[in-house]
């Protein structure tokens, strides 16, 4: 009885978010260990100089238009820095609904939530955010990764078969096995993490990665989308021009919710360094260092 | 009734997504019903992330009782894009602080500009709540 009026919040913020209907490219894979494609994709976002100043989320709109995709000499997409042009990626924001990502972003009430999980997540926005484990500097997980400040540079080791993830935030980083054939282990052998076990593979220009084996002490976005630890996440990566690295994701809990669904956001390139100084490398920071929230929001 | 709950849940949705960069939300510890308006001389400042912390003594003209406030501010990095260096404001400068007060009720605030009385200058302090407009 007490939180009666809560489902009115989830209709103010469809209100507030207008959104269109979606258009989720992402999908389940078919099955792991495909060989690196060339070719084909061209950018079909525009691009995004987040210059001095300038945030790398939406706002930051390109001054100039952006370069074409980089590639490594082999021909595939390369994510991360090209030779003579240093940055990295900072989405600072982000979400797989509403406006603040790609435009076809499910709106809040078309996310097929399961009756409690519609429930947990309007009690988690009447409380204003006050029960996010990330405002208590627990690592922001899932696709989360991707919305938080402080910069990310994917590290493409290809003669090793993997790719790293590192991020400026708390120095976090993730692994994504890129062996042809590689599965996840039992799900009795999977150790729920905030990050999860991932796989990886190339389709065309696009990096897919699939992971499970989440646990559930993390909110995966901010806003508080329950998640359980039947979670499983299928990314797409595609850096459609220099500057865009869209980010496609398909959440599939069964968990959570009645039905695999499909979101993302675009990341932008950023030149300079997070405080806008030049450079474009990203920084230390560390959640942890200075955190005082913790016993504000204790004594409520 | 309706219309009131729609008013005050949509104003809940705006507080939790506006704040994109900061490590929590405006609205889980902060309360913008309760501006605060204060003068007073720096006694600490932690140049740390996640957030900055200065805390100033606020003398109570009337009772003459001092007050050590607590002020929050945006990362380094990100008030740093404002134009603060960790030398912008030094111990025993007097500065003018305008922000909201924590809902705790505690004399402590979310830094949303601060001015340095000797020079006039008014910085931007990376408030969760949004950015003030500037006028350095």
């Amino acid at each position: 009885m007490r939180h009666r009026w809560l489902p009115f919040c989830v209709a103010a913020g469809v209100m507030l978010w207008s959104w269109s209907l979606p258009s989720s490219t992402a999908q389940a894979p078919a099955g792991a260990g495909q060989p690196a494609a060339q070719g084909g994709r061209g950018g079909d976002q525009g691009g995004g100089r987040a210059g001095r100043g300038g945030r790398g989320g939406r706002a930051a709109q390109p001054a100039t238009p952006s370069k074409p995709t980089p590639r490594w000499p082999d021909g595939r997409v390369n994510l991360s820095q090209a030779p003579g042009v240093k940055g990295f990626w900072n989405a600072m924001s982000g979400s797989p609904i509403g406006p603040n990502g790609l435009p076809g972003n499910l709106t809040l009430d078309q996310v097929p939530f399961q009756d409690w999980a519609r429930e947990l997540y309007a009690y988690r926005q009447s409380r204003g955010g006050l029960d996010d484990p990330h405002a208590r500097c627990q690592p922001a997980g899932g696709m989360r990764f991707f919305t938080v400040p402080n910069g990310m540079e994917f590290i493409d080791q290809p003669e090793l078969q993997r790719i790293f993830i590192i991020a400026g935030e708390n120095r976090d980083w993730r692994r994504i096995a890129m062996e042809p054939g590689r599965k996840h282990p039992p799900e009795d052998l999977l150790i729920p993490s905030y990050f999860g076990d991932s796989i990886g593979w190339w389709e065309g220009d696009t990096l897919v990665v699939d992971t499970v084996g989440y646990n559930e002490k993390f909110w995966f976005i901010r806003g508080g989308l329950p998640h359980t630890r039947f979670m499983h996440l299928v990314e797409r990566f595609t850096r459609t021009d220099f500057d865009t690295l869209r980010y496609e994701v398909t959440i599939d809990d069964r968990g959570a919710y009645t039905r695999p669904w499909s979101g993302g956001w675009n990341i932008r390139w950023q030149y300079t360094n997070y405080d806008a100084s030049s450079g474009g490398e990203i920084h230390e920071y560390f959640c942890l260092d200075n955190e005082r929230d913790a016993v504000e929001f204790a004594g409520k | 009734m309706t219309r009131l709950m729609l008013t005050i849940c949509a104003a809940i949705v705006l507080l939790t997504a506006g704040a994109v960069s900061a490590h929590h939300s405006f609205a889980a510890e902060y309360d913008s019903t309760k501006p605060v308006n204060v003068t007073g001389a720096v006694t600490k400042i932690e140049w740390n992330n996640p957030h900055v912390y200065f805390y100033i003594d606020v003398r109570d003209e009337k009772t003459a009782k001092v007050t050590n406030w607590a002020f929050e501010m945006g990362a380094p990095a990100v008030i740093a894009r404002n134009g603060w260096t960790r030398t912008t404001m030094k111990i025993g400068d007097l500065v003018i602080v305008t922000g909201s007060q924590a809902k705790s009720g505690k004399p402590h605030g979310n830094a949303r500009t601060v001015t340095m009385a000797s020079t006039g200058k008014r910085l931007g302090a990376g408030s969760s709540e949004g950015q003030p407009p500037a006028d350095q």
